[in-house]
């Protein structure tokens, strides 16, 4: 196979799953709106709708231009469909995150649902003695020490999207998914 | 065609069927993720059934809903409970479109599927060498979600999938274990399985 051929199919790759995790994010992030029943978040996950969609005509494009064989056809209409599952995905984390824009107080049922759930959405508080204050997200290794990973940086009322060099400050909140049985550790780690 | 059958009301509450809804279909999608890059149809197959549960779910939610409402201030509650269950829903529909992939024998281009596998860090999917500390061992006892933030969520034995194993299931040599969880977890959890690492660290 060419080396453009090759690299055609890397970034293929690339962008499906840059749909797939945006998608993912998206639900966690819907998941964490109505828990903490924060209209910021959901209008975050409302954008992020929106770069699915442009991510998800970006992938076809790319897909649509890989001048297969006709015995090849099959493996790419499975990609196309991949791709058409995500943005169904990233539909669905937006009507949960319109019933906080909606304005009604969730359901308290609804907050119980999240908090007890296998893979859990949790929120913490930095507090300064806590040793995540002052280090960036790639510093703190939060993932290894935890279990958990961090979705979101509320600081000041205003989000932040956690990348490895960003700094964790003290009285920032952070949201985090993972198993429930991090929660703890987290909590520990954040206001010890 | 599927034969629908009447779904009886069962006293379930809100919150276990809400909660399981959830889970179900947070748990499909990753497992439909992984039947159509490995190409596996029974895997698939145990994803449609799920599909089916989540649908029988989704109707006893809507009768409880019906039930609970008594006056306009739990019928605007209730209404965002049932858009998340039907939230739920979709996600399950999507992931049942996903093994459709598999189910028609449409497939995902091979070098797609490779190179994904490379770059996936969430999910893994693994063989249990002879010699991996793992064996023997009870998924409960391995504590693996405190320890690493890593779920087994299916183990194929022989011909079987056994989606979301119990705690009480014991590892054997050559079960395949599909896992998803945090990426540093992920691969410390493959090197054990893999006979790599010999050791499991608090």
């Amino acid at each position: 196979m060419s080396r453009k051929r090759l690299k055609h199919f890397e970034e293929i790759v690339e962008r499906f799953v840059e749909l797939k995790d945006t998608s993912e994010l998206m639900m966690d992030l819907a998941y964490s709106s109505l828990l903490l029943n924060s209209k910021d978040l959901a209008e975050d996950v409302q954008r992020l709708e929106e770069h699915v969609d442009k991510l998800h005509t970006d992938f076809e494009l790319l897909v649509l231009s890989s001048r297969f064989k006709p015995e090849e056809a099959k493996g790419f209409l499975g990609l196309i469909r991949l791709g058409v599952v995500t943005e169904k995905i990233a539909d669905a984390a937006a009507e949960i995150a319109e019933v906080v824009l909606r304005g009604i107080e969730p359901h308290p049922v609804l907050k119980l649902v999240i908090e007890e759930a296998e893979e859990t959405v949790t929120y913490v508080q930095v507090t300064e003695n806590s040793p995540l204050a002052n280090k960036t997200l790639r510093e703190a290794r939060i993932p290894e020490e935890t279990g958990m990973w961090v979705l979101a940086i509320r600081r000041e009322n205003k989000w932040i999207r956690p990348k490895p060099h960003t700094e964790i400050k003290s009285g920032d909140v952070l949201i985090a998914s993972g198993y429930a049985e991090g929660e703890e550790d987290l909590k520990k780690l954040a206001s010890p | 065609m599927p034969r629908l059958e009447k779904i009886e009301y069962k006293p379930i509450p809100v919150r276990e069927l809400l909660a399981e809804m959830k889970n179900l279909s947070e748990l499909m999608i990753d497992l439909a993720y992984s039947a159509a890059l490995f190409n596996d149809k029974e895997l698939a197959e145990d994803v449609l059934e799920l599909e089916n549960r989540v649908d029988t779910l989704a109707y006893l939610l809507e009768m409880e809903i019906m039930i609970a409402a008594r006056d306009v201030d739990d019928a605007e509650a209730l209404t965002g409970v049932s858009k998340v269950a039907s939230a739920a829903d979709k996600i399950s529909d999507a992931a049942a479109d996903i093994t459709a992939i598999v189910m028609q024998n449409i497939g995902i281009h091979p070098i797609v599927s490779e190179g994904f596998e490379k770059v996936e860090e969430r999910l893994t999917r693994v063989k249990v060498v002879e010699g991996s500390i793992l064996i023997g061992r009870q998924i409960g006892e391995l504590d693996l979600a405190a320890r690493m933030g890593v779920d087994i969520i299916a183990i194929r034995r022989n011909k079987d999938w056994m989606i979301d194993p119990k705690d009480t299931e014991q590892i054997r040599g050559g079960d395949i274990l599909i896992s998803r969880g945090a990426p540093s977890g992920s691969k410390e959890f493959k090197e054990l399985v893999e006979g790599k690492l010999r050791k499991l660290e608090d």
